[in-house]
């Protein structure tokens, strides 16, 4: 790399304008003591121009690095096979997390889908009715679906209205009926029944 | 000498977590044992979203004959009566729709099977109806069903409460005991059923079930669910032919149900009552469209995906 190019970079790193590329060349170039005589040159030439306070001849970095090396090293810690199962089962778990995440993000869109279902459903049927008359027959249908006017199934309108409350009811007595380990299923099929 | 005492310290240690796991077995062994050898009266409580009611119940062993009465105390007095297990009447609107129900035995709860789909596990002690009792958990290994929270009477291994959590841990259904009474055993009064309850006769229609069966298959099952039932009834309004499928891992359970559309215009849904789903599916068939619905106390994402996995069999395939 040519000194002058490398001249350029240092401007454009002290004027804030050095692109990615500009940056690491002269990072790399700064163990060069001459690297950094000109660097120092430049923030003087710089800090007359703007007539900033000046102290020369600070070298914080070669400091920094002095501190450095007088340091004693930390001693290495040994890993043993456990610290490594250890990591193993913490990577394991977050992976677990994140598909539980995941999945129930996934969920929670299944829940908005069928929200945005639910809704949409009644505003077809709700604009040809007006006044009163909304009233009216809302308490015609209520009645109409029975036993499952405390449920969802208000606002899904024909075949599924008919429909499911029989199949609802039908699951829960042949659960109830096949005389199973408790009396939970009769209890869910009588439920069924209970307004 | 000092090594010995040190070494069963050991022993015991390594024997301490397995146990736990068949401690719970144990005790799924003794509620399972319990409803064939125990005598006991009692008022239970169930309760889920929109829905709370009471319920008595009269159980009675005697030579071997179980034989148990179950009532509704608050709303329409439904009843049921059932001996070893088979359903002698009913009453209220529970017989609506009962007409063709398969005539099945009924499936003993088996904890070595459900070991393979749940984590069963002491987890506590608690006090329901005035009787100490034991915490059990049933939580599932997949996302494909729900979790049992159970406490079982410690003296007798009963079910004094049952809950059943989504898999966020939330509260589907209570079935609770307020009063249980094991000492004083029903008399032949209690059991009697009111002239209310209808008789059923509930007769096995092998040969269409067979054929229901062989009609339909699931490309996809959730692991650990098998089929139990299949039926086929005419529905009395619409006079349309509804198939149903009933399949169990052991302690959940599902229906799937289907029906010719005859060119109706019908959208898909899904709902859920608590802890029952119910998801309907069009599926075009060689035979027209049908309505594949799913009901069950299962996760929405799986009966959805049962729905959709419904397939006919060809009919050429039958023979």
């Amino acid at each position: 790399m040519s000194r002058e190019a490398l001249q350029e970079s240092l401007s454009a790193v002290m004027d804030n304008e050095a692109d990615e590329l500009e940056l690491r060349r002269v990072l790399n170039a700064f163990d060069d003591v001459e690297t950094r005589d000109t660097w120092a040159r430049y923030q003087i030439a710089r800090a007359v121009m703007h007539k900033d306070l000046l102290i020369p001849r600070l070298d914080l970095a070669s400091a920094v690095s002095q501190a450095l090396a007088d340091e004693a090293v930390p001693a290495k810690v040994s890993r043993g096979p456990w610290r490594s199962l250890g990591r193993l089962a913490v990577a394991a778990s977050v992976t677990v997390a994140v598909l539980a995440g995941v999945r129930l993000y996934n969920q929670d869109e299944i829940a908005g889908v069928e929200l945005a279902q639910q809704t949409t459903q009644p505003g077809l049927t709700v604009p040809q009715v007006k006044g009163p008359a909304v009233l009216a027959g809302y308490n015609e249908s209520s009645q109409a679906t029975g036993p499952m006017a405390n449920g969802v199934l208000q606002g899904q309108p024909g075949w599924h209205d008919q429909r499911l409350p029989g199949y609802l009811r039908q699951h829960a007595q042949q659960a109830a009926l096949k005389g199973t380990e408790s009396a939970l299923p009769y209890a869910r099929a009588a439920s069924q029944e209970t307004r | 000498m000092r090594a010995i005492p040190l070494l069963t310290l050991l022993l015991s240690g390594w024997f301490v977590v397995p146990a736990h796991a068949d401690e719970a077995q144990d005790w799924l062994n003794r509620l399972s044992q319990a409803e064939q050898q125990q005598s006991f009266q009692g008022t239970f409580i169930y309760e889920r979203n929109g829905s709370f009611s009471t319920h008595n119940i009269w159980h009675r062993v005697q030579n071997g004959k179980v034989r148990e009465r179950l009532l509704q105390l608050d709303g329409s007095a439904q009843e049921v009566v059932r001996i070893d297990g088979r359903t002698q009447c009913v009453s209220g609107s529970l017989v609506a729709g009962l007409e063709d129900t398969p005539d099945s035995s009924a499936r003993a709860l088996d904890p070595q099977k459900l070991k393979n789909w749940y984590d069963l596990a002491v987890i506590g002690k608690s006090r329901v109806a005035g009787r100490s009792a034991v915490i059990v958990s049933l939580t599932p290994r997949d996302q494909h069903r729900y979790g049992f929270e159970l406490h079982l009477d410690r003296e007798t291994g009963l079910p004094l409460k049952s809950l059943l959590l989504n898999e966020k841990g939330q509260l589907l259904e209570r079935f609770q005991f307020t009063r249980l009474d094991t000492a004083d055993v029903p008399d032949d009064q209690d059991l009697q059923a009111s002239d209310e309850c209808k008789t059923v006769a509930l007769d096995s229609n092998k040969a269409s079930a067979a054929k229901i069966a062989q009609a339909w298959h699931s490309d996809w099952l959730p692991p650990g669910f098998e089929l139990t039932s299949s039926s086929a009834h005419k529905d009395p309004q619409s006079k349309v032919q509804v198939s149903s499928l009933m399949y169990d891992d052991g302690l959940a359970r599902f229906s799937v149900f289907l029906e010719p559309l005859n060119g109706e215009a019908v959208t898909d849904t899904r709902t859920q009552l608590g802890p029952t789903v119910a998801v309907s599916r069009r599926l075009t068939t060689p035979d027209g469209e049908m309505m594949v619905t799913v009901v069950g106390e299962i996760p929405i994402g799986t009966a959805e995906r049962i729905a959709l996995s419904m397939r006919t069999v060809p009919s050429t395939s039958k023979q």
